[in-house]
């Protein structure tokens, strides 16, 4: 439910609004080059405007070591989970890729979903090959 | 009236100092953290052995590195401000004197010299069903603020599905991309590449190396104990033992030498510089770590100090001893000439 406990200065009073654990984009003044911060806001309040707090961050884009860096702040984290927040699904599914959470059964069916992809495209490219051969050895006879 | 000049001019770069060496006492301070938890990690097989954190051993290491007070406050490049000028009496002199040697003896503070931290590689979860995930590995910290970085979580989910710790070297990236700590790099800088640093010791400059590689690794890290190997090696070599003195690197030096027991060098530097004390704290303390050596136990049995003590270490164990024993008389010559005259 709303807390208003924590806040007296502003009295925002959503109706039937609650906390959720979700990514905020940051560094809005950059194009091609996101940068989400992982942040406990209020639901009804736009994607990078006011939150209430800011549990860690998250950058989608790998650096020179070939690593998506992701920081969580657990022990706030516990906090806003025990005051009823919810976690949306693109941070259920990084937690559970932390192992703090189970795994998200999205996670799973992504990593299906690109291993029979890249096992059509595998044969597709094996067959691709193989058409070439027969092509030249025919040339060739 | 030069002592009041050269007391006045310590105060004054003592005061200068001590703005610019607060950070390098924080980063000491901080080492020493570290140090405190490094040690109960230790379980070594015999506990008689003496280690580098025992009182005896401090206690003679901090005698040999000397308290040079000209060269621990010695101008360093700092923002150029006029001096400032205090008058005093003389009580209060004394005590800004003593208060300069209290903050002398906080800047050699020893950095600790630890073992090699074992590698990790702990597996935390194997998902095989998340093979193929990504073609990037996502790296997990946990940024809790009053955890110390050891004990923090760090895993990696590589594109396979392993969930694994992460290694030593990722560690310290990591806390250093989220708890940045002043001086320190991501990469470490060039200079500790090995053609760089045989350039570096060249131009005399270890203090520097040493000082950067206090700042950029972990006392237990294996590059940390790589340069410091490097540098001590450098120095026995070329005999340069005078650049560590009265710095806080040399005890860490003369703990690498007792323990390759390799001390010739530095004892024969010392009788040169006549520091005869500290040339029999030396032997000393290398009789301490190696009591099964044939000169302790000769020592030991005939309950030697002083110069008997250099002149049985010359006869048994020195490779040098003939330079010893000449430095020795040279100096009981010098002692006895002082003596009549």
């Amino acid at each position: 439910m709303t807390k208003l406990f924590s806040f007296v200065r502003l009295l925002i009073n959503y109706h039937g609004g609650h906390v959720v654990i979700r990514l905020a984009l940051a560094g809005h003044n950059q194009s091609n080059r996101p940068f989400y911060r992982i942040v406990a806001a209020y639901n009804k309040r736009a994607r990078d405007g006011k939150y209430l707090e800011q549990l860690g961050t998250y950058d989608p884009l790998p650096n020179i070591y070939n690593e998506k860096l992701v920081s969580f702040n657990f022990d706030r984290i516990k906090y806003w989970i025990g005051c009823g927040a919810h976690p949306t699904k693109p941070v259920a599914k990084l937690l559970g890729l932390s192992g703090f959470f189970p795994l998200h059964p999205m996670t799973i069916t992504e990593a299906e979903r690109r291993r029979a992809q890249a096992e059509q495209t595998e044969t597709s490219t094996a067959a691709a090959a193989e058409g070439v051969e027969e092509g030249q050895q025919q040339a060739e006879v | 009236m030069a002592a009041v000049s050269a007391a006045r001019c310590l105060v004054r770069s003592y005061s200068r100092a001590k703005n610019v060496q607060r950070s390098k006492q924080m980063l000491v301070r901080c080492s020493t953290r570290t140090f405190c938890s490094g040690t109960q990690d230790d379980a070594l097989p015999d506990k008689t052995k003496p280690q580098f954190t025992d009182p005896d051993v401090q206690d003679i290491l901090t005698r040999i590195t000397g308290m040079d007070v000209q060269k621990v406050f010695r101008p360093i490049k700092q923002e150029l401000k006029p001096p400032t000028y205090k008058l005093m009496t003389d009580g209060q002199l004394k005590e800004a004197l003593e208060a300069a040697t209290e903050q002398a003896k906080k800047l050699l503070q020893m950095p600790p010299v630890l073992p090699e931290r074992r590698p990790i590689d702990d597996v935390l979860s194997e998902d095989k069903i998340l093979d193929g995930m990504d073609t990037a590995k996502y790296v997990f910290t946990d940024i809790t603020y009053n955890i110390p970085h050891r004990e923090r979580f760090i895993v990696v989910r590589e594109p396979n599905g392993i969930l694994r710790k992460a290694t030593w070297d990722e560690r310290d990236r990591l806390t250093q991309v989220y708890f940045p700590k002043e001086g320190r790099k991501l990469t470490p800088p060039l200079i500790f590449k090995e053609e760089k640093l045989k350039m570096v010791f060249s131009q005399d400059r270890h203090e520097d190396v040493l000082d950067l590689c206090q700042v950029q690794f972990e006392p237990d890290s294996s590059e940390y104990t790589r340069v410091h190997t490097a540098t001590y090696e450098d120095l026995d070599k070329h005999g340069k033992y005078e650049l560590l003195r009265s710095t806080r690197h040399f005890g860490g030096m003369a703990w690498y030498l007792v323990n390759a027991r390799r001390v010739d060098g530095l004892v024969v530097d010392m009788l040169k510089r006549e520091l005869l004390q500290d040339a029999v704290s030396l032997v000393s303390l290398f009789h301490m770590v190696h009591p099964h050596s044939e000169s302790a136990q000769e020592a030991a049995s005939q309950q030697a100090t002083g110069t008997d003590l250099l002149k049985i270490y010359a006869q048994k164990e020195s490779q040098r001893s003939g330079y010893i024993e000449l430095a020795l008389q040279a100096y009981e010559l010098t002692a006895e000439k002082s003596s009549a005259a």
